[in-house]
């Protein structure tokens, strides 16, 4: 049996210890460093996107304003919307609160895929710098066209510079980074929680992330998607979102609100998890209502998949669309309702502490309310209608994301950092920033309800005087300064007291959870030993013997972990940890540089790509347990299954949304054609052949994995061979099939149905070419006898990916080929 | 299942990972039902007079396929239920959000008219 979570004695150094040097930092794999390399970098990015935000303010202070230029006044708010919510608040939330905390409060060493972790961390880094390349000198400048990009704004005819194809292939990066990082933390949640921790007994900031997780998942599909025929129509001058062509606009719109209103809760949902955790301990009570609280996380983030139209009301989609849009966006509230009522019951008969953790969470609850009450407003149509573009939005979406998600990073930061550190933030400093923000904050924004009722729109740099928007808009400004200087004091607080704050315990605020049964920092390997959870609450219940729920929990500051207890030293040579990887950050590399070569520099596509291909080799092969069958690890594991296999199937689940969407688009666009071929050109006869080689190629597969899993490498890598060469006539089949297309004067160009189908069966070709390879690569290592019945699993995932592609052509086949002369099909 | 994992009261963890998969006899099987059904389809696409009820058929077809794959060729029948669910759940987000798309998209075009008395 597992030993009970000991605090360990100091002699292990800690993870900010060992190893040493910048090396130790960028082939780091431990998901502490990489949250503290995301924080650096989500910080750097705050300051940056604060300042644009001061410019804009500096701006509008007063009308008839030219201290910056209307184009100027374009990138500053496209680029603050930008990079506070892709480079900021999700980098803080994801990258740094779940990175730091997952595997310490599930009670687990490391995420599930500790080198997929550093490369989305660094594929991060290489977004953020991409999307600011305008800024070099004559490159023609920051993305101007909104966060939200709306076609045909983003239009080459529109658009002509390179501004907004680094916004295009910025998102793209970033997109990666965030889909490898949700995944890798939903499995990290669904499959490495320590013994005894049921679902029913996780800390909420662990149901919040699982939640979020399962949301980028389905959720950032949809922009992928979005975002390549965006890419396309700049690129290879597609026009997925001209209207000259039969296309329409709405598209992008559809596509990116399916992404943005999920997304708006892959940044509440976090927020939501950070203020559970931090109200319990400083009002002394248990969380109230946790499985309420628990299923209301689920049940928003259902619900956030059927309200992505209230975006759209100025659209005209008509009154059905409306009103059904309108009532899931409003039964959003209740979920939510439930969620604000519970903190408060928690606070409520508490013995409360008003450190400056307690007072930002207490701060969020106020102000995301504001925030979440208007939104209903923006729930009512015929309300939206008059609000929409107007002043009153952005006070909404600043009450939901600085009074909401903000508030809950900085109480975050405040109540986290003595574990992160080892030290803890001033607190004195940290009081005033709270009062300061608390002021500013409202006094910045609450008037911009105003300023909308009185018709201010926004995106708008300057105005004309004595329209009645003087007075608010200069009041506004002075205290967006002043909300800037609160920031001032955060840096300059998180930076002195990093330095030189005072040290603090392994408990500083008696805890609940398990990472408070560690010292502070952490060494590199968390746990000595496993712990075995029994209740929820499980450090709390581990210092009192109850959760105390409801009730006043003796206060014993410090508890249990204040002494530590030394580990036998020979335990930790049990312990084996990840080795550190240059290869996630050459891959970035290589990803940062494709991007670059898209821009205008071809050759530097293949040299990024051979950079990149050459890192996923190294990946592959680095580890000498490369696809190695452990059973000790699936022992450990939550639910008894292999990782490994858990992230292919959550990662093919995030694969049926993404080929959902374009196989929607084309059947949008089908019958919007405006001359030239058709679906008619088909051919049924060769696509029927390739249907066959398709479906023969997944027995081939399976009897390939059946020959490995009997531990027969010579029929294992026949068989192997065999699916690869049938995927390879597919190919060719395809190569046949779209070069016969071309011929008959039906190019990607051409028109709705050319570029729709080309993307579809394209996308679908691609990935039966990455099958193909990953295929030759599992049957060159069985033939060199790499890989037998110890490492069948490596052919089991190899062989979900194809199979898939398989399934995904059974769809397109009937839908796409079969149905050709079906109407609005 | 191992004792650690009955210890810690840990459910469906495996030791060998080829127990629960069917052999060569079930997946040629399978393949023979998957090329019948194909032929199925394409003769379907040919006959005229199937042609009212051409789509419907065609879906059918589709999703036994899709499901015969998937069950056995994937090994949802024999795996663990975890899997099945990661895989239908998002499979019915993204069936719904597709349908909802060509629904929102037919009445721009004018084929479906949705109005509230």
């Amino acid at each position: 049996m597992a030993a009970q979570p000991k605090a360990l004695g100091f002699e292990y150094p800690n993870y900010l210890q060992e190893p040493r040097g910048i090396w130790g930092w960028l082939t780091t794999v431990d998901h502490k460093r990489i949250a503290v390399l995301y924080a650096v970098s989500a910080l750097f990015m705050m300051a940056v996107g604060g300042f644009e935000a001061m410019l804009m303010r500096g701006q509008l202070m007063v009308p008839d304003n030219h201290f910056l230029s209307a184009a100027i006044y374009n990138e500053l708010f496209t680029m603050h919307g930008t990079t506070m919510i892709f480079l900021v608040v999700m980098p803080l939330e994801l990258g740094f609160f779940a990175n730091f905390f997952i595997p310490l409060q599930i009670g687990a060493r490391d995420v599930a895929f500790p080198r997929l972790n550093a490369l989305s961390f660094w594929v991060f880094l290489a977004g953020a710098i991409f999307l600011h390349i305008g800024l070099l000198k004559s490159l023609g400048g920051l993305p101007d066209a909104g966060w939200f990009g709306y076609a045909n704004l983003t239009e080459r005819m529109y658009s002509p510079g390179i501004n907004i194809d680094c916004w295009v292939i910025g998102l793209l990066i970033l997109g990666l980074s965030t889909l490898l990082s949700g995944l890798n933390f939903f499995v990290t949640i669904v499959n490495m929680r320590a013994p005894g921790m049921t679902f029913m007994r996780m800390p909420m900031f662990m149901w919040a992330m699982l939640v979020t997780t399962i949301l980028i998942l389905l959720a950032f599909p949809a922009l992928t998607v979005g975002l390549v025929f965006l890419f396309a129509d700049r690129f290879l001058d597609t026009h997925f979102y001209r209207v000259s062509a039969g296309a329409t606009p709405i598209l992008w719109q559809h596509l990116f609100w399916i992404f943005g209103h999920p997304e708006v809760y892959i940044m509440a949902l976090p927020a939501f998890g950070i203020i559970s955790e931090v109200i319990p301990p400083f009002s002394r009570k248990a969380l109230f209502g946790y499985p309420m609280m628990a299923y209301s996380l689920v049940l928003i983030a259902f619900l956030s998949y059927g309200v992505w139209g209230h975006h759209m009301f100025a659209t005209g989609m008509g009154p059905f669309a409306d009103a059904t849009f309108s009532i899931t966006s409003m039964l959003i509230a209740i979920p939510t309702g439930i969620k604000i009522f519970s903190w408060i019951a928690t606070v409520w008969g508490g013995r409360l502490r008003f450190t400056t953790a307690m007072l930002f969470a207490l701060g969020f609850i106020i102000e995301f309310t504001i925030g979440g009450l208007s939104g209903i407003m923006h729930a009512s149509t015929p309300v939206d209608l008059q609000q929409t573009d107007s002043y009153i939005v952005v006070a909404h979406f600043h009450y939901v994301l600085f009074g909401g998600m903000i508030m809950a990073i900085l109480a975050g930061f405040y109540y986290w950092w003595p574990k992160v550190t080892g030290r803890s933030l001033n607190e004195t400093l940290g009081k005033w920033q709270f009062w300061i923000t608390l002021w500013a904050f409202n006094a910045t924004f609450f008037p911009m309800h105003f300023l909308g009722t009185l018709g201010m729109p926004r995106r708008i740099y300057t105005y004309a005087p004595n329209m009645g928007w003087d007075f608010w808009n200069y009041f506004e400004s002075i205290n967006a300064f002043i909300l800037g200087f609160t920031f001032l004091l955060f840096f300059i607080n998180l930076i002195w007291s990093t330095r030189r704050g005072e040290h603090a315990s392994s408990d500083p605020w008696d805890g609940r959870t398990l990472e408070w049964s560690l010292p502070s920092p952490p060494p590199a390997f968390n746990f000595v030993t496993v712990p075995m959870v029994t209740a929820r609450d499980a450090f709390w219940v581990r210092k009192y013997g109850s959760v105390g729920s409801h009730g006043v929990a003796p206060a014993i500051a410090g508890g249990a972990a204040a002494t530590p207890i030394g580990a036998p030293a020979e335990v930790q040579e049990h312990i084996h940890m990840p080795a550190p990887s240059i290869y996630p950050l050459i891959f970035a590399l290589g990803v940062f540089m494709m991007g670059v070569g898209c821009l205008d520099w071809v050759r530097l596509i293949i040299i990024g790509g051979a950079i990149t291909l050459m890192s996923i080799f190294g990946m592959l092969f680095e580890y000498p347990s490369f696809g190695q069958f452990n059973p000790e690890m699936i022992g450990e594991s939550a639910l008894g299954l292999d990782s490994r296999k858990l992230g292919m199937w959550a990662f093919l689940g995030s694969e049926c949304v993404f080929f959902a969407a374009l196989i929607s688009t084309y059947m949008v666009y089908k019958d919007r054609n405006m001359g030239g071929p058709d679906a008619m050109i088909l051919n049924i006869p060769l696509t029927s052949f390739s249907t066959f080689v398709l479906l023969t190629s997944s027995l081939l597969m399976v009897l390939a994995l059946a020959a490995v899993q009997r531990d027969d490498r010579k029929w294992g890598s026949i068989w192997l061979f065999g699916t690869a060469f049938f995927g390879m006539i597919f190919l060719g089949g395809q190569a046949f099939e779209f070069t016969g297309f071309v011929m008959k004067g039906l190019k990607i160009q051409t028109n709705l149905f050319g570029q729709t189908f080309y993307t579809l069966v394209g996308f679908h070709g691609i990935h039966v070419l990455i099958g193909v390879c990953w295929l030759l690569v599992l049957a060159f290592a069985t033939a060199a006898g790499r890989i037998g019945k110890d490492r069948s699993l490596a052919v089991e995932i190899g062989g979900l990916y194809w199979h898939f592609v398989d399934i995904v052509w059974v769809v397109i086949f009937t839908l796409i080929y079969l149905m050709r002369t079906v109407k609005h099909a | 299942m191992s004792d650690y994992a009955i210890e810690h009261g840990h459910a469906g963890a495996r030791e060998d990972p080829t127990d629960a998969h069917p052999g060569p006899v079930v997946y040629l099987v399978v393949a023979a039902i998957l090329t019948v059904l194909t032929a199925a389809e394409i003769t379907v696409f040919y006959v005229s007079a199937l042609q009212p009820v051409l789509v419907p058929i065609l879906l059918v077809l589709a999703v036994v396929k899709f499901a015969f794959v998937g069950m056995f060729y994937m090994h949802l029948y024999y795996d663990s239920k975890v899997f099945t669910i990661f895989f239908a759940a998002p499979l019915l987000l993204a069936t719904l959000i597709a349908l909802g798309l060509l629904l929102l998209f037919s009445h721009l075009a004018g084929v479906l008219s949705f109005t509230i008395p």
